[in-house]
C-alpha cells in the first residue's frame, strides 16, 4: 500500500492549503501562453501540459523587481529598501526539470553574497512536483543525468497513476512533509500503481562533451563561428530558461529621486559586456554563444559541481532559427568522437 | 524538376563559378516541421538546400550582418516578396547595395511553393505591386476584427494585458529585417530614452517605440510575431501602422530600392508645422 492523493480531492486541498496560509500556483494557461501563477481553484490548473512555456524561475527571480527607492533632498537622503512580499507558496504541477533548475541555481545565488531576494521565495515555497509521463522532441532531462522523475529541488514528487485517478506521493523534503500534513486526511492508502514514465531518449554524451569544452584548445574553435551562425542575438533562450540567472541593476528615475531595479540580463546580447569605452570583449555572437555554453557546461560546474542545465529544451523549443543548447552540444559530442 | 531542385542546382553553378560567396536558404531543422537558416559557401554542400512550404522565415535580416557584404563580392539569398521588399527598403535606407545580391524568388501560395522569376530587386516590382493591390493575410484575422470593434478604453485593457507579458528579450527586434541599427534606442543610456525594465511602463514603452519605428518599413513577414517567445500578436501591431501609412501617405512599403523613407522624408510645404 502506497499513498495517493486522488485528483477528485484536489480542490479540497487547494481550500486547505489556503485556508493554512499558503498562496497555490501552478501551471495555468492565460492570455495565450502557459505559465506559473496562482489559482484559486484546482480547475484553473492545467495539469496536462507537458511543460509551461515560461519557467518557474519567475516565481523566485522575477523579469524586474524594486530593490530601493531614493529621494535626494538638499540635505537628507533617504532610501527605502524592498524585499519581495512575504507569504508561504505552494507551487503545485512544477516539472521535474524546473524544480532541479532552482536547486541548480542555489549554490549561484548564496555564493559569495547571499541573495535575500531569492532566498526568501525559496525558503517560503513548497514545490510539488509531478513525474513526467509525457514528452516532446525537446526534452533533454535525461542527457543531462536528469530523469523524468528526478526529485532533486523538489519537495514532494507526485507520480501519475497508471489509471489517471490521481497521483502516488513521495516525500521527500521535511518542508513538503509539513505541506502535505494539512491535507493528511484526504491523502489515502491505496494499492493503485504508477503510470510508466516518458521515454527520454538521450540525444548527446555530456561527459564527452564536457571534455572537449575544457580544452582549452577548443575555445577559438572555428566550430563556435559554424553552429552560432544563425543566431540573431536574442535573449528568449536565456530568459526563459529556468537557470539563466544574469541580471542587470538599473536606477530608473533621475539624480533626485527613483527606482533601483534588479532587472534580467542576457549573454545574448551585445551590450552585456560592452565597456564605456567603446570596447567589446565579445563582439560577435558566436563569442556569445560560446559563452553560454562554457558557461553552462564548463565554468559554473568548475566552481558549483553541477551543470547549469537541467534538460528542459525550451531554449531548442522557441528558438527562433531552431538552435539551442542541444544542437549545439550534439555536434560537441560528434567532435569529440 | 522542382524547384528546390531547380534552386539547388542554380546554386551550386553559382557558387562553384565563384559568382557568389554564399548561398543564403533553407535547411532541414530539428523537427519534420522545421525550417532553419542555413548558409552554403561550397558547392558540395548545396544539397542540404530545402525549399518547402515551411521556408516561411524572412532571411533577409542576415544580409546586414557585420561585415558580410563588406568585400563587395556576391550572395545569393532566397526570399519571399516580403523579403524582397525589405530588401528595397534596406537599399533605400542605404544599408546594403542590392547589386550585390543574387535573388532565389519563391512565395508560398496554399501549400503550394511558386518560384518567383529574376535575380534582382527591380525584377520583382510586378509582384510587390499586386501585392499592395490584394490585402495581406493578416487582414483577415478574427483577432484584428475583434481588435477593431472594441472601444478605445477596450482596446487599451487588451494591449495591457498582452504587453504585460512581454519579458523584453527583444526578439521581436533581433529577428526583424528593419531593426538593424547598431545600438537600438533602448539601449542608449545617456540619456535613457526608454526604461530598461520590464515592468507595465517599460514594456509600453518599448513595444510603442518599435510600431512607431516599424511605421511605414514593416514589409509585414511575420518575423517578430513568430519570434515572440510570450504569444504576443506583433503582427496586428504592425499591420494596423501599415494600414495606416497607405491610407494617409498612399505609401505601401518596399516597393523599390529609390523609394524614400515615409519616416525620413520631409517636404517644406508641409501642411504639419510639427514633425512627429
Ligand atoms: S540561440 Fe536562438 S533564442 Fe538564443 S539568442 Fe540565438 S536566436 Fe535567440
Ligand atoms: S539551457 Fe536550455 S535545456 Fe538547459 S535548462 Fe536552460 S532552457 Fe532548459
Ligand atoms: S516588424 Fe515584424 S513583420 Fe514587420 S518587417 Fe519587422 S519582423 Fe517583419
Ligand atoms: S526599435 Fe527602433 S531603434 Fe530599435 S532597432 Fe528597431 S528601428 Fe532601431
Ligand atoms: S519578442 Fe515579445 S517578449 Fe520579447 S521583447 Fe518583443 S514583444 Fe517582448
Amino acid at each position: 500500500m502506497t499513498k495517493i492523493l486522488f485528483s477528485d480531492k484536489l480542490d479540497n486541498c487547494v481550500e486547505r492549503w489556503k485556508k493554512a496560509g499558503f498562496s497555490v500556483i501552478g501551471p495555468v494557461q492565460r492570455n495565450n501562453i502557459s505559465t506559473y501563477a496562482a489559482v484559486e481553484r484546482a480547475a484553473e490548473l492545467d495539469l496536462g501540459l507537458i511543460l509551461t512555456e515560461r519557467s518557474i524561475k519567475e516565481l523566485f527571480f522575477p523579469q524586474s523587481e524594486p530593490m530601493l527607492q531614493y529621494t535626494i533632498k538638499k540635505d537628507s537622503i533617504e532610501t527605502k529598501d524592498f524585499l519581495p512580499p512575504s507569504g508561504q507558496r505552494i507551487i503545485f504541477g512544477a516539472r521535474p526539470c524546473d524544480a532541479s533548475g532552482m536547486a541548480i541555481d542555489d549554490p549561484l545565488f548564496g555564493w559569495d553574497y547571499k541573495d535575500e531576494y531569492w532566498f526568501q521565495r525559496r525558503n517560503e515555497s513548497v514545490i510539488v512536483t509531478i513525474a513526467c509521463t509525457q514528452s516532446d522532441d525537446f526534452c533533454m532531462c535525461t542527457s543531462l543525468k536528469l530523469a523524468p522523475d528526478s526529485t532533486k529541488g523538489s519537495d514532494i514528487l507526485l507520480r501519475p497513476l497508471e489509471n489517471k485517478r490521481g497521483w502516488l506521493v513521495e516525500e521527500i523534503t521535511d518542508r513538503g512533509r509539513d505541506a502535505f500534513k494539512a491535507i493528511a486526511d484526504i491523502v489515502q492508502e491505496s494499492a493503485d500503481t504508477a503510470a510508466p514514465l516518458a521515454v527520454v531518449e538521450k540525444k548527446f554524451d555530456l561527459d564527452r562533451s564536457v571534455a572537449w569544452l575544457q580544452n582549452p584548445e577548443n575555445f577559438e574553435s572555428r566550430f563556435w563561428k559554424e553552429i552560432s551562425m544563425r543566431c540573431i542575438g536574442c535573449a528568449s533562450c536565456t530568459f526563459l530558461c529556468p537557470t539563466c540567472h544574469c541580471f542587470d541593476i538599473q536606477d530608473e528615475g533621475d539624480t533626485y529621486s527613483g527606482m533601483r531595479r534588479k532587472n534580467w540580463d542576457s549573454c545574448s546580447f551585445a551590450l552585456f559586456t560592452m565597456h564605456t569605452s567603446g570596447h567589446n570583449p565579445r563582439s560577435t555572437q558566436s563569442a556569445r554563444w560560446r559563452q553560454r555554453i562554457m558557461h553552462k557546461f564548463n565554468y559554473f560546474p568548475g566552481k558549483f559541481s553541477v551543470n547549469s542545465c537541467s534538460g528542459c529544451g525550451r531554449c531548442s523549443r522557441q528558438c527562433p532559427v531552431d538552435m539551442g543548447i542541444t544542437e549545439t552540444l550534439q555536434e560537441i559530442s560528434k567532435l569529440s568522437q | 524538376m522542382s524547384i528546390e531542385e531547380q534552386y539547388r542546382t542554380r546554386a551550386k553553378e553559382l557558387l562553384a563559378g565563384g559568382a557568389v560567396k554564399m548561398v543564403i536558404g533553407y535547411g532541414k531543422g530539428t523537427t519534420g516541421e522545421r525550417r532553419r537558416p542555413i548558409f552554403i559557401t561550397s558547392p558540395d554542400e548545396v544539397e542540404r538546400l530545402v525549399l518547402d512550404e515551411a521556408c516561411i522565415t524572412n532571411l533577409s535580416g542576415y544580409l546586414v550582418s557585420e561585415g558580410l557584404l563588406s568585400d563587395e563580392k556576391r550572395v545569393a539569398v532566397f526570399l519571399r516578396p516580403e523579403g524582397v521588399r525589405a530588401v528595397n527598403i534596406l537599399a533605400a535606407e542605404s544599408q546594403l547595395d542590392s547589386d550585390q545580391l543574387v535573388i532565389f524568388g519563391f512565395d508560398v501560395v496554399g501549400n503550394e511553393i511558386k518560384a518567383l522569376k529574376g535575380i534582382h530587386v527591380e525584377e520583382f516590382a510586378d509582384v510587390i505591386e499586386s501585392l499592395k493591390e490584394s490585402a495581406p493575410g493578416v487582414a483577415k484575422e478574427l483577432l484584428l476584427e475583434k481588435i477593431e470593434s472594441m472601444s478605445p478604453q477596450e482596446r487599451f485593457s487588451y494591449w495591457q494585458g498582452e504587453f504585460a507579458k512581454c519579458i523584453k528579450c527583444y526578439a521581436c527586434r533581433q529577428a526583424c529585417p528593419m531593426c538593424y541599427c547598431r545600438r537600438c534606442i533602448v539601449d542608449s543610456n545617456q540619456p535613457q530614452w526608454v526604461n530598461t525594465s520590464s515592468h507595465s511602463l517599460g514594456n509600453f514603452e518599448w513595444n510603442i517605440v518599435r510600431a512607431f519605428h516599424l511605421s511605414g518599413r514593416c514589409v509585414e513577414c511575420g518575423n517578430c510575431d513568430r519570434a515572440c517567445p510570450v504569444n504576443i500578436p506583433l503582427r496586428l501591431i504592425n499591420h494596423r501602422m501599415a494600414e495606416e501609412v497607405l491610407g494617409t501617405f498612399d505609401h505601401f512599403a518596399g516597393t523599390s530600392k529609390t523609394q524614400e523613407p515615409v519616416l525620413a522624408s520631409f517636404k517644406k510645404d508641409d501642411s504639419e508645422t510639427f514633425i512627429l
